[in-house]
């Protein structure tokens, strides 16, 4: 079967992708919901429950109340930018989305990844994106003029200041092993050895290193809600609120699929079952979101597991720990590169 | 290039991303004159006064404060501009016209040096958090 000439025209491409975007807050609304049962059950709580079967549709009723809720500014706010926080938030989180695969269609042997487009530097182009995150929550951290916000988005600072050294280096030592910056490519060099059996040291480097991007606990020292009120969205409400929150969780889902991609194989699965990836047409892209799923809830269950540390413990251990081991890992990963002559 | 898009000219890759980009500009307004729509209004005093665990706020939030990880921003300067001239090294250093040992080692020694920076920092004590 061939596959017809439009599906490659990237405007047609974008067209599609725009359906991606509903998708994509699908599985925020899922993930937000599966977030909340999941710390029920660990609690001993139940959790939602009345709305729809299990408290499914408990996000759908959350979100037509944040629509329906008043859309408040402070008088002190600086008006402009709070206004424009949300877009510089979910603005990075879409840009991040052009670029990810979601995993691939194998028709007569040959492997279609599914991606809205695809660039020789899908990686760097993402860290860059994202990037734009931590700017977008500054923004909504200033505007609002309030003393808990500013000391969030300070602390968020200090963090980044931490991470994004030894999450930048683990990114060169896997494709250093590749020798592309090519996401898909990435992917598929993983068939059929993952990264995380290759370059063990960098996948807990990398994983604690995405887990402070994500600003998930235990590293949310930003929102810290205990000490700082809500900290960056204290003065947020209603549907400005809900638009952080989202971006918050879509990036969540994109972060867990960067660490599948990079370093769990990606579609692939390990060595003993490659051969079954020819008979499913669909079947890597299931293998793909089981896999980000089991991320997903190794994070949440991460969450209630470990208690959130200091901003100055968070700065320590990214400077004295985890930079030196993901330049070990380079090492490691420069001979690894000699001596697979990939 | 992995054959997902037409690979003819280069600018095909970012159509798409131009494409998300207006439609993120334009989502959240949109959004927001949704909520205009549907939601209720009140005049109520002292709505929006800001939040300041329900006492008056005291003064103005945009004050001078000390920085306590300056030092650590100066170093973290120097550390992510070095990881960016890792990224095109990693991609070139197995390519056609580069000997690969002399890559590695130009590589090394330059790490090495960053190396020696850092843990000159360490040593000097720039690595901690000032009170």
């Amino acid at each position: 079967m061939d596959v017809p000439d439009i599906l490659f025209n990237p405007w047609f491409r974008s067209i599609c992708g725009l359906g991606l975007i509903g998708a994509i807050f699908m599985g925020a609304m899922l993930t937000v919901w599966f977030e909340r049962k999941l710390s029920g059950d660990i609690q001993s709580r139940i959790g939602p429950k009345y709305v729809g079967p299990f408290g499914i549709f408990q996000l759908v009723a959350d979100a037509i109340k944040l629509l329906t809720k008043e859309d408040l500014i402070p008088a002190k706010a600086d008006k402009l930018l709070f206004v424009s926080a949300p877009i510089a938030l979910m603005g990075s989180v879409f840009l991040m989305l052009v670029a990810i695969p979601f995993g691939a269609i194998v028709l007569n042997g040959t492997e279609y990844p599914i991606a809205i487009t695809d660039m020789d530097i899908s990686i760097l182009y993402i860290e860059a994106v994202s990037s734009i995150a931590i700017l977008g929550s500054f923004m909504y951290a200033y505007s609002s003029n309030n003393k808990y916000s500013l000391l969030g988005a300070f602390r968020n600072f200090a963090r980044m200041i931490g991470y994004e050294v030894p999450l930048g280096i683990t990114i060169v030592s896997v494709a250093i092993m590749v020798g592309s910056l090519n996401l898909v490519e990435i992917a598929q060099a993983q068939n059929p050895i993952w990264f995380i059996f290759l370059q063990p040291i960098g996948f807990i480097v990398f994983f604690v290193a995405m887990m402070a991007d994500m600003g998930r606990l235990p590293f949310d020292q930003n929102e810290s809600e205990e000490e700082l009120v809500a900290g960056w969205i204290t003065e947020y409400s209603g549907m400005r609120f809900g638009l952080g929150f989202f971006a918050e969780y879509i990036h969540l889902i994109l972060g867990s699929m960067l660490v599948v991609l990079l370093f769990l194989g990606g579609w692939n699965l390990p060595l003993f079952l490659t051969d079954i990836t020819v008979l499913g047409v669909i079947l890597p892209t299931v293998y793909f979101l089981l896999k980000v799923v089991l991320v997903i809830l190794t994070i949440i269950m991460l969450r209630w597991a470990v208690p959130r540390f200091g901003i100055d413990q968070v700065v320590d251990m990214s400077w004295k720990k985890l930079l030196p081991l993901s330049l070990l890992n380079l090492g490691w990963a420069i001979v690894l590169g000699l001596y697979m002559g990939v | 290039m992995s054959g997902i898009i037409d690979s003819s000219s280069i600018i095909n890759s970012y159509i798409p991303v131009a494409v998300f980009l207006v439609v993120s500009l334009l989502m959240p307004p949109v959004t927001m004159l949704l909520v205009k729509l549907l939601s209720p209004r009140s005049k109520a005093a002292g709505k929006h006064s800001t939040y300041e665990c329900g006492s008056e706020p005291l003064g103005d939030a945009r004050i001078q404060f000390n920085v306590e990880y300056y030092l650590y921003a100066i170093a973290f300067v120097l550390f992510d501009i070095e990881v960016l001239f890792l990224y095109p090294w990693a991609v070139v250093y197995k390519g056609a016209g580069v000997d690969t040992m002399v890559a590695v080692v130009e590589m090394l020694i330059f790490i090495f040096v960053l190396l020696f920076g850092y843990v000159f920092l360490w040593k000097k004590g720039a690595l901690k958090w000032l009170n």
